[in-house]
């Protein structure tokens, strides 16, 4: 059987199969459609299918960026109109949100565009305390009212969220009937069943922005499922959640916001399996692609996460800016972002050599490509100084122009009074001094010394910059995967399934009952498994993560630690203790005295799938072909670099040196060595300093 | 030396992540939710004449006295700071703005001198003082209203003070509270320090000196390039802060600026004198305010640092409201006063530069301070301050309920509150009407409504706007007034002052309205059917839409009926 995973990303669509009885790989890359992304997965299977029969496949991985595409407010993808249903008084705790602007300095800063014109947001007459008793009633008959209200409009999809619903959710159940009896054909999304934590504001902006995204991503699924049936393919689809874990496709339907970052995410999980199939635990995944520069970190084999993200918000020095975009609270693989691609346009403003925002995307893409693009670009740059094939790049199917690169750099030179490669190491440098920006945010400014850390390398332009990072975080050991451009894709292969679930618990810890946590936990495992067994995983291949949020009374910020199975007074205390030592890790002290509070009672239901597992790679495409080409290095100049295909490398060498492939080329700095390891990954070692 | 432009480049965005990185460190390890979740702290970095190199974009008032904080806090420890050692001091005629803010000084040593400084400063919920909270509406000396710390040697040579932070804790009602946030400090300047030093070995001082220098003359250039583009001239404005003299009187705070070429002189001369409420602006929240207006009138890009400021000349008539002489009360004036000085300086700017100045926005914090002690006798002590609307912009309309000019701190959930503090809550939603008519609105301020549920607790209100509302530019109209009513348990109705501190008990409910932003431009010049969307979306009323805009709407179908202008 073959399993095949499709990665829908701006530029190309990437398809990987993995044979797995013959354990052989087949990389596609078909252009994307935009406009209806899933032509572009269709193509891309179209083209597998060419030479492969519909009944081999035995499962579909995939990842969508039409969520995060559809709040981004991009064009051809509508905003449904969405209703909120919320308590008498708080109609605009979705709009007020924290009350901070997201730029301290611009007088002309905007709010993102509200989700829910106010004219749709809905008050009804009832409350309910934080202690979850009931203290003024919701009447039917004002209930009646709004549904017949919302009858009269146009409104696709509903969002229901009351203030302290986490402690009761007894009137949103409620309101849930009344709308799904008389309004069927409208999405609803309830507040506590999305997001059950408490936290008025970032729990009704989940609920919002899953409202939001049921219309489209529903019409996306059904479009999808009805052409993979005319393919012919009746494997189950899986679809990337931003947690790293896979959901069956009808799930995702009525769940979307759990897939706004699900593109990224898969690119940290093929870095967490890479580190499996390599024997090495701590890992730095850096994924360079054509607009953005991407960084994770995998501890332990495990892709670290936050509980909570700003979906659509505008990045700052590689940190999500608070207050940019709409809160989703659910777990995401953390990810640092900057804008440095091989598109990104390197410009002079005011005398100084700026790098990025701004990219040359895909049209018409860096100079070089003869594409009209008159910016000077990254890949330009690295052309200049010789690290790209000078002649072509994908394999010879993409003619390039070094004249137009030095055309394009000429400007910047001339106005900074340098010569054009000089201008062109600068842009590079500034782009490497923005990417060791995000690698150090997930590595230095989460306790972690990066020095013990191996960079795994990938997206198209990923292994051209490595070295230059490794050196700036003293990082000795580089891996370069087979094939860095569609490791994203092969990511898709190697995940889970996941489903995570949440109860609010907010009490002391002397207050906490273990029997009755080990209710609430059995009850969510209940939920769960019903889950995975729908999507088809046998109960063998069911595993469960029991955690705890916890934190000083008082404070704002909790940890998330394990505990046991079944829950009983010893194991309550274990994980207590365990909070102690997260405290004094993460933020250095701990206050062992101090009383603790339990907040939620967390558990992620995983459904195991196979895994693929890289071959050995013996076979070499040739003898050693090696030619040399001028290149130009920080610490050397220009030097003679050796040049060879991946693939028909054997043994160890010492950079300098390029490596190039189809969708990728690997930079080797002077001080480097490098050596393709048994499974075809390409292993750079620092040799000197 | 020189050093290349690329280097310069790097080194500077290394600088301001050092500064940011320090903010996450202090925010991380902070124990008050003031800071971990208002963020209500600021960060930077100084090179060894104490000039501001790099700061973290957290809190503008905190920034310009930061700076002075560093240059007159270090002046006595001349000579005899060693590696390790960090000052600690909040004394406002020395760090600037109030004793609550909290400053944390580090020296940066290479090779046994001193190449630089980590410093932040953060608000502390409580140092001591009559009110909990310390931000006390009805001090008439400085003494009253905390704890006042000179610079002193928190930290020796990695050790913290035992002495003194006995001496602290005895004088704060929280003090695990203030001892968990000044370690913090700690740990932020720590990492500012670390950075620096790993600069220091990557580039060697030398370099690292000259790019500092390089980063801050490239400010000045750009700084002074913005400023020449203007036109030369003598410009002026007043605006008053209400109800602080005795018989409801007002006090001004008169602004005149002289633009020549490419420099610019502030002068205060006109400014009330200080008063003995405390409302006054230390020095530091002065500077705060004019370094806010030039660079978010100018270009937000440049980098912040002194070279920015060194085109300004400041001449603030000693004795006045806006640089008093000690003893006199300063905790509003942080939070008050900063946003009235701000208003001045925009309403000037507006004369200079009219395309880029919006009108007033709602120019309060709105602080309320609230405490007492739980049924079980715990005691609790909270501050929050909340947004409003924003001023009319040239060319957009004001943000409705957000934060605006001197501050960006982040409201506590509802949800929080309700579980940890004796409230319960009404409302929490925009005021419809309050923004300013103007073809651009101002924004509308906010509705927050809460109930007491436990016996008694002191509240102490400063705010402003309440009787002199934030004006419109262009023709567009002020923007609604802020408004405070208590509703006793019994139903008794009582309008409150906008500076005040009293007792409350069980079951009463305070009403808090803040102000909306004033309009831009002639209202009857908005489009109309921009008129007829904020009817619809029930922001402005449809009696507003025919008086102020010349719209009829019907009340229905919110379609529009008619379009009266003349």
């Amino acid at each position: 059987m073959i399993r095949v995973s499709v990665d829908v990303g701006g530029t190309f669509t990437d398809l990987v199969a993995f044979n797995e009885e013959t354990g052989g790989i087949i990389n596609i890359k078909t252009p994307s459609v935009p406009k209806s992304p899933e032509k572009g997965v269709i193509h891309a299977l179209k083209q597998f299918l060419s030479e492969h029969e519909p009944s081999s496949v035995s499962m579909i991985g995939h990842a969508t960026t039409i969520a995060t595409n559809t709040l981004l407010g991009q064009v051809d993808l509508e905003v449904p109109e969405t209703a909120l249903i919320t308590t008498l008084g708080f109609k605009d705790v979705i709009e007020i949100g924290r009350q901070r602007r997201a730029e301290v300095y611009n007088l002309f800063f905007q709010r993102p565009p509200q989700l829910v014109e106010r004219r749709h947001r809905y008050e009804v007459v009832e409350r309910v305390n934080t202690a979850g008793i009931v203290e003024t009633q919701l009447d039917p008959a004002e209930l009646e009212g709004l549904v017949n209200k919302l009858k009269k409009t146009n409104v696709a999809s509903v969002a229901v969220g009351f203030i302290n619903s986490y402690a009761n959710p007894v009137h949103e159940s409620m309101v849930m009937d009344a709308l799904s009896k008389s309004l069927p054909d409208v999405y609803l999304t309830a507040s506590h069943m999305i997001s059950n934590e408490y936290r008025e504001y970032e729990r009704l902006s989940t609920a919002v922005v899953n409202a939001v995204l049921m219309p489209v991503m529903h019409t996306y699924i059904t479009n999808l499922d009805r052409n993979l049936n005319e393919l012919g393919l009746t494997a189950p689809l899986y679809v990337m959640q931003s947690n790293g874990g896979m959901a069956k496709s009808n799930i995702i339907a009525s769940k979307p916001a759990t897939v706004v970052e699900s593109g990224p995410a898969a690119g940290v999980i093929a870095s967490a399996w890479l580190g499996e199939q390599t024997g090495i635990r701590d890992i730095i995944s850096f994924d360079m692609g054509g607009t953005t520069a991407k960084a994770g970190t995998v501890r332990g084999r495990i892709p670290e996460v936050v509980p909570e993200y700003e979906v659509a918000g505008t990045i700052h020095m590689g940190r999500l800016v608070k207050g940019s975009g709409y809160p989703v609270r659910f777990p995401f693989i953390d990810l640092a972002e900057c804008s440095a691609g091989g598109g990104t346009i390197a410009k002079v403003v005011n005398g100084s050599l700026q790098v990025g925002p701004v990219s040359a995307g895909a049209e018409p893409g860096p100079a070089c490509y003869g594409q009209g693009g008159k910016d000077a670009t990254i890949t330009d740059a690295n052309l200049m100084l010789g690290r790209l094939n000078q002649e072509s790049l994908l394999s010879g199917d993409m003619e390039i122009h070094p004249e137009l690169a030095k055309k394009a750099y000429k400007v910047l030179a001339e106005s900074l009074g340098v010569s054009p490669e000089e201008a062109a190491m600068s842009a590079i440098r500034i782009a490497n001094s923005m990417m060791s920006k995000i690698l150090r945010i997930v590595s230095v400014e989460r306790g972690y010394d990066p020095r013990g850390f191996s960079l795994v390398a990938f997206g198209g332009a990923g292994p051209m910059h490595v070295c230059a990072l490794a050196e700036e975080l003293e990082i000795n050991h580089i891996i370069v995967p087979p094939n860095p451009g569609m490791f994203s894709a092969l990511g898709l292969l190697t995940a889970d399934l996941f489903h995570d679930y949440t109860s609010p618990v907010i009490m002391e810890t002397n207050e906490v009952d273990p029997g009755k946590l080990e209710d609430m936990f059995s009850s969510m495992e209940e939920t769960g498994r019903a889950t995975l067994m729908k999507e088809g995983i046998h109960p063998d291949q069911h595993r469960f993560q029991r955690t705890l949020d916890i934190r000083y009374s008082g404070q704002g910020f909790e940890l998330n630690v394990e505990t046991g199975n079944p829950v009983t007074p010893a194991s309550l205390s274990e994980s207590l203790i365990a909070f102690h030592e997260k405290h004094r890790e993460v933020y250095g002290y701990a206050a062992e005295d101090e009383p603790l509070e339990v907040v939620n009672a967390k558990l992620r239901v995983i459904g195991l799938l196979d895994k693929p597992s890289l071959k050995e790679n013996k076979e070499r495409i040739g003898d050693t072909e090696m030619e040399t080409r001028r290149v130009y290095f920080e610490s050397t100049g220009w030097v003679d670099a050796e040049v060879y295909q991946r693939g028909s490398l054997d043994g160890v060498h010492v950079g300098p040196a390029i490596v190039e492939q189809y969708d990728s080329t690997t930079v080797i700095y002077p001080g480097w060595s490098y050596v393709p390891d048994r499974l075809g990954n390409l292993i750079l070692r620092r040799v000197a300093q | 030396m020189k050093v290349d432009l690329t280097t310069v480049e790097v080194i500077k965005g290394a600088l301001i992540y050092a500064a940011e990185e320090m903010g996450i460190a202090l925010k991380k390890s902070a124990y008050s939710p003031n800071i971990k979740e208002r963020m209500d702290h600021s960060c930077a970095l100084f090179n060894h004449r104490r000039e501001l190199i790099a700061q973290a974009e957290h809190i503008p008032v905190h920034l310009g006295s930061m700076a002075m904080a560093v240059r007159v806090g270090l002046e006595v420890y001349k000579g005899t700071l060693e590696p390790g050692d960090m000052l600690l001091l909040n004394d406002p005629y020395i760090s600037g703005t109030h004793l609550p803010d909290l400053t944390m000084i580090a020296p940066i040593f290479s090779e046994g001198s001193i190449i630089g400084y980590a410093a932040n400063k953060a608000h502390h919920t409580d140092i001591g003082g009559k009110a909990p909270g310390s931000l006390a509406a009805d001090s008439t000396e400085l003494y009253q209203e905390g704890l006042v710390i000179p610079p002193v040697k928190l930290v020796r040579k990695g050790v913290l003070d035992s002495d003194l932070s006995n001496l602290i804790r005895s004088n704060v009602r929280t003090p695990l509270v203030q001892m968990g946030d000044i370690r913090a400090q700690i740990a932020a300047n720590n990492t500012g320090i670390k950075r620096v030093d790993e600069l220091v070995e990557q580039y060697g001082a030398e370099t690292l000196h000259q790019a500092m220098d390089d980063v801050m003359d490239y400010s000045e250039r750009r700084m002074r390039e913005e400023i020449s583009a203007m036109p030369d001239g003598v410009y002026s404005a007043v605006d008053y802060m209400e109800s602080i003299l005795p018989g409801d009187g007002d006090v001004s705070i008169t602004v005149t600026i002289t633009k020549n070429g490419d420099s610019m002189v502030f002068d205060y001369s006109g400014t009330s004198d200080m008063v003995d409420r405390p409302v006054n602006a230390p020095l530091g929240v002065t500077v705060a305010g004019i370094y806010f207006t030039l660079i978010s009138t100018t270009d937000p890009t440049i980098p912040v640092n002194d070279g920015c400021f060194r085109p300004i000349t400041l001449k603030v008539p000693e004795g006045c409201m806006m640089n008093p002489i000690r003893p006199a009360p300063v905790a509003g004036g942080n939070v008050e006063t900063s946003q009235r000085n701000v208003d001045v300086i925009m309403k000037a700017f507006s004369q200079i530069i009219p395309d880029k100045v919006p009108a007033a926005s709602q120019g309060t914090m709105n602080n309320i301070t609230i405490g007492g002690t739980m049924r079980d006798g715990t005691p609790w002590t909270f501050y929050e301050t909340i947004a409003g609307g924003n001023g009319g912009r040239p060319t957009s309309d004001g943000v409705d309920g957000v934060h605006t000019n001197m501050t960006n701190t982040m409201n506590t959930p509802i949800e929080t509150l309700e579980a940890y503090l004796p409230f319960k809550f009404k409302a929490y939603r925009l005021r419809p009407d309050s923004g300013g008519p103007g073809k651009f609105r101002g924004g509308c301020g906010i509705e927050r409504t809460w109930t007491l549920t436990s016996p008694k607790a002191v509240l102490g209100i400063m705010a402003e706007r309440n009787k002199i509302p934030p004006w419109g530019l262009q023709d567009g109209k002020p923007g609604g007034k802020g408004k405070f009513t208590l509703i006793r348990a019994n139903g008794d109705t009582e309008r409150l002052p906008s500076k005040c501190t009293m007792e409350i008990h069980e079951g009463d409910t305070l009403v808090i309205l803040t102000p909306g932003g004033g309009g831009f431009g002639d209202p009857k010049e908005r489009d109309p059917e921009h008129v007829r969307r904020d009817v619809e979306n029930g922001l402005v009323s449809k009696e507003s839409a025919l008086d102020d805009y010349g719209v009829e709407i019907d009340p229905s179908s919110y379609e529009i009926i008619g379009v009266k202008r003349k």
